[in-house]
């Protein structure tokens, strides 16, 4: 197994909650609904992070402990599943965990199962902010799925494929599949709790995400099923060595050099601008790895990689692949501004807290959230995977340079109003 | 324990975050998970901050948890080595509270040059409006010192603050009303003030504290103690901002220096015109329809009177009702708001505040951010007067809600939020002047009945996917866990007969949603479960709709 060095700091770095992914899960798994046992900071977390973006009728909510709560280590939450299942309908609720009921101690799996029936379970989501990080917890989503999978004869050999894609992006790889003879059994998750794919131990588990592990090593040790150990599906690189891996677990060779080829082709101009380009991973989505290794493959100079946390196994190709470039789990950000001072980046993908006062600062930096929600998977994808780096860089370089000028940072911000702090400090 | 889909107020570790990103050299630290650092975010992304936000979490994971381990120290060493700061304000979150460790001994452990601070703010206890407030008061206690006062009259003014509501802008307000009376600032605090400011405070001759959700403690704490007078009016409309403009004179008097008075246009932005054009606009023949728009107000403290006030007294609005979250400020709101509002709404939870909102069906709902989602579930005119907020309420240019230009700010935005006069009454007159849009198919009504269960179409063609929901609106009906449940309506819902149908389809689409929830109240008070033509009839004569 290849022995990838990795620099592992303290995790003192900006994120959000594991629990926002409930923002994408509740809208991919659509007779769904998400109870967080949690307090107002849980709610307040969503209404910022989820808040500004849906408006309607979110089929998630907080079961909201108050002060008098804290003394019964069992909450009590029937009355707000009986409302969750009048006003909402679902067929299945995730209940989700978080740092305050984990701290006193809430034996969660007892209390999910209290108050779970037949027609509606109540599933048990292991995602407190204490243990979790941003995109972490659709693990423990899918995780909570795999009882309700049906069983899959050994004779079933299809492949499944592991993690929430849109309805576009599951057809195409629906189609991808069907035009190189791979039969597929479905997706994990599915659009509806009804439909989960048969999981046994001839099938095949596709990882489409790069922050599943528990779930695909689970489905492994409990349906005997083999998982893919291949690149993820992102550019032309990925894409191909994905389909060829996943073509040989069925026992077909494929050559897929040409597609690859004319992906690549299609984007030269992009490619152009990010060779030599040097790019800073700085996010916290779990999708850096992968990332990487795209740009690496485009040319670029990848500084740093940094990133929540790192799986070997389950990471092993991509790993491989990143042969040489600096990657750090659990980053501290005070260091992490010290080595951008230093390496000086072209680009910096960060996360949301953190991309405006880099911009600030004067570096061009993107949201690297974004990869959470872009449809940037599969050879349809390799186009928009693209230019969201290189949009970054041609919009800061049309800008008219006299805007740089820190005088136009003054008083933006009360606590700085002289223009900002140098990253060389 | 109840079910809660959206708040009004942050929680008291962001109340916190925001006084430190006011002030300069003044950096929190949150002993808390990392799930905790969305807070950052906000101020990020709505304060769009060209520089890192004055917050840390110093992270505590599952496994410090179990080994016992405290990074605090830690934390609090790297960040006066990055930021220097003068002092550290340290405060725990909701869940490591519970640990109740000694922050106190563990911040002492990190021998830090600076000051640190540990805040105890219980955030079962608190939240963001109390913590914000609290905290700066306190500082203030800590730091202000006795001295003499300045040379020259000079004011302090105290609230702004990062993520205030359009705070840049009132401060702008203000300082331009101040300028042209000769007055000179002593000290802006929260926002952009150091600790060395909030120590000069008491120089000053007066404090101006215009919000009741911050700053209100610390300028009354300077008066008790320091015998610095206190101005604690919020100038929102014209003749308000008159009345403070005479009573800041009066109290300067009082403290010995007569401020001459200038003449009223040399309050305006050119020198030579009205300092608001809001007067002369309410007595023009166009705002005679507004006489007829009964306007519902809901926000904080400080907004719902000043805009409650405004639209009744300069723009002769009728109020159909109001009401606020901030429950401490409730008995201030209502003895400010008596003879205007007689059973002002105090809640937290949206979903009352939607039920009374779709109960009385408004021509202008002033609110928050969710009084907008709320709005355009009803399709009713929404304008934000208050916190929460929304990216989009927070814009570049000057848009103040104090002092004259204030005025003029809120007039605009009442005007082009509400439907227009003249047009309306064409409109009325002759039908849908060709803006009618095909209906959308109506969706089942909701399978239990609810207190507000009134199907409402949209026929505007919104581009958010509230359109496909919005025929649903059990969200906000039937709050169960919640005591006492709100509009205690009749539990039977009246059916609409073809001929009433008919007649409603000919009613203009952008108020039908409005006819039609006020004829459903009516028949359901007058007892009839069918709402026929002549049911119709009936209301429309009652209701005038």
């Amino acid at each position: 197994m290849h022995k990838a060095s990795t620099i592992r700091e303290d995790g003192l770095y900006h994120s959000f909650c594991g629990l926002v992914s409930v923002g994408w899960l509740y809208q991919k798994i659509k007779d769904s609904f998400f109870l967080i046992l949690g307090t107002h900071t849980c709610a307040h977390l969503l209404q910022n992070t989820l808040g500004v973006m849906i408006f309607a009728r979110p089929r998630f909510a907080v079961s909201l402990l108050e002060e008098a709560d804290l003394s019964s280590s069992q909450p009590n939450i029937s009355a707000q599943i009986e409302e969750i299942k009048r006003e909402h309908h679902p067929s299945v609720i995730f209940l989700l965990s978080s740092c305050t009921p984990e701290v006193m101690k809430v034996e969660f799996e007892g209390l999910a199962a209290s108050v779970s029936t037949p027609e509606v379970p109540v599933l048990f989501v292991p995602a407190s902010g204490l243990d979790y990080t941003f995109s972490q917890s659709e693990d423990s989503v899918l995780q909570a799925l795999i009882p309700f999978c049906p069983p899959a004869p050994p004779e079933d050999k299809r492949v499944v494929f592991l993690g929430s894609v849109n309805d576009a992006i599951a057809d195409d790889f629906s189609l991808e599949a069907a035009r190189l003879g791979i039969p597929v059994a479905g997706f994990l998750p599915a659009s509806h709790f009804t439909e989960l794919p048969p999981i046994g131990p001839g099938t095949v588990i596709a990882p489409l995400q790069p922050y599943l592990h528990k779930t695909a090593t689970q489905l492994r040790n409990e349906r005997g099923c083999t998982v893919l150990s291949s690149l993820f599906p992102f550019g032309p690189d990925g894409t191909r060595r994905f389909w060829e891996d996943l073509a040989a677990q069925f026992g077909m060779k494929v050559d897929l050099s040409d597609r690859e080829a004319a992906a690549w082709e299609r984007i030269k101009r992009h490619t152009d601008l990010l060779r030599g380009k040097k790019i800073f991973f700085a996010s916290d989505t779990l999708m850096e790895l992968p990332l990487a290794r795209f740009l690496k493959a485009c040319g670029a100079e990848v500084v740093e990689c940094s990133t929540p946390y790192i799986n070997r196994r389950f990471h092993a190709a991509e790993l491989a692949a990143l042969e040489g470039v600096r990657l750090v789990e659990q980053a501290n950000f005070h260091r992490q501004l010290r080595t951008i001072a230093e390496t000086k980046p072209d680009l910096i993908i960060s996360n949301i807290i953190t991309t405006n006062p880099l911009v600030g600062q004067g570096v061009v930096a993107k949201w690297g959230t974004e990869y959470c929600f872009l449809p940037i998977h599969g050879w349809a994808g390799v186009n928009a995977l693209v230019t969201s780096f290189t949009r970054a860089l041609e919009r800061h370089a049309k800008l008219d340079p006299l805007g740089a000028d820190p005088i136009w940072l003054t008083g933006m911000m009360p606590s700085s109003p002289g223009g900002v702090i140098s990253l060389q400090s | 324990m109840r079910l809660a889909y959206w708040m009004y107020e942050g929680t008291a570790h962001h109340g916190v975050g925001r006084i430190a990103n006011s002030m300069r050299n003044v950096h929190a630290v949150f002993h808390a998970p990392q799930g905790d650092d969305y807070v950052n975010a906000i101020f990020a992304m709505l304060d769009r901050t060209p520089n890192f936000p004055a917050m840390t979490t110093s992270v505590v994971s599952g496994t410090d948890l179990a080994r016992g381990t405290i990074r605090l120290p830690e934390t609090l060493k790297q960040v006066e080595e990055r930021v220097r700061p003068d002092l550290i304000v340290v405060v725990a979150s909701c869940s490591t509270i519970l640990l109740q460790e000694n922050l106190e001994i563990a911040a002492k452990h990190a021998g830090l040059q600076c000051e640190v601070m540990v805040y105890d703010a219980n955030p079962y206890r608190m939240q963001e409006i109390v913590a914000a407030e609290s905290l700066f008061t306190d500082l203030v206690k800590r730091f202000a010192q006795p001295q003499p006062r300045t040379e020259h009259p000079t004011v302090n003014i105290l609230g702004p603050a990062s993520l205030g509501f359009h705070a840049r802008h009132d401060l702008i307000s203000l300082r331009r009303m101040l300028k042209t009376l000769g007055i000179e600032v002593n000290v802006v605090a929260p926002w952009g003030a150091t600790i060395d400011d909030l120590r000069r405070l008491p120089a000053a001759w007066l404090t101006i504290a215009p919000y009741r959700e911050l700053g209100l403690r610390a300028a009354t704490y300077l008066e008790e103690q320091f015998g610095v007078p206190a101005l604690l009016d919020a100038p929102i409309g014209v003749q308000p901002t008159l009345r403070w403009i005479e009573r800041l004179r009066e109290l300067l008097a009082q403290a010995g220096v007569t401020i001459p008075m200038p003449p009223l246009t040399a309050f305006s932005l050119d020198g030579m015109s009205a300092p608001s054009a809001v007067p002369w606009l309410a007595r023009t023949a166009d705002m005679d329809s507004f006489s007829g728009k009964p306007a519902f107000v809901f926000g904080d403290a400080t907004h719902v009177v000043g805009i409650t006030r405004f639209l009744s007294d300069e723009l002769g609005m009728p109020i159909a009702g109001a009401g606020t979250y901030v429950k401490h400020q409730a008995d201030w709101v209502r003895e400010q708001l008596a003879g205007y509002v007689d059973d002002l709404l105090v809640t937290d939870e949206f979903q009352t505040v939607a039920n009374r909102i779709a109960e009385l069906r408004p021509e202008l709902v002033c609110g928050t951010q969710m009084e907008r989602h709320t709005s355009r579930r009803y399709n009713l005119n929404c304008m934000v007067i208050s916190p929460p907020t929304h990216i989009e309420n927070h814009l570049l240019a000057y848009r103040p809600f104090l002092g004259f230009d204030g005025a003029d700010v809120i007039a605009d935005e009442v005007y082009t939020t509400c439907t227009l006069g003249m047009e309306k009454h064409l409109i009325d007159l002759f039908g849908d002047a060709g803006l009618d849009l095909p209906e959308q198919a109506k969706t089942a009504a909701p399978p239990e009945p609810a207190p507000v269960a009134v199907t409402v179409e949209s026929p505007k063609p919104v581009t958010e996917p509230v359109v496909a929901t919005v025929a649903a609106p059990a969200t906000v009906a039937a709050p169960a866990s919640v005591a006492p449940p709100p509009a205690p309506a009749a539990p039977v819902d009246p059916v609409w007969a073809a001929d009433a149908e008919a007649m409603l389809k000919k009613v203009p689409f952008f108020v039908r949603g409005r006819v039609r929830g006020n004829v459903e109240k009516y028949a359901r008070q007058h007892g009839h479960a069918v709402i026929t033509a002549q049911v119709l009839l009936a209301a429309k004569e009652e209701l005038g709709a």
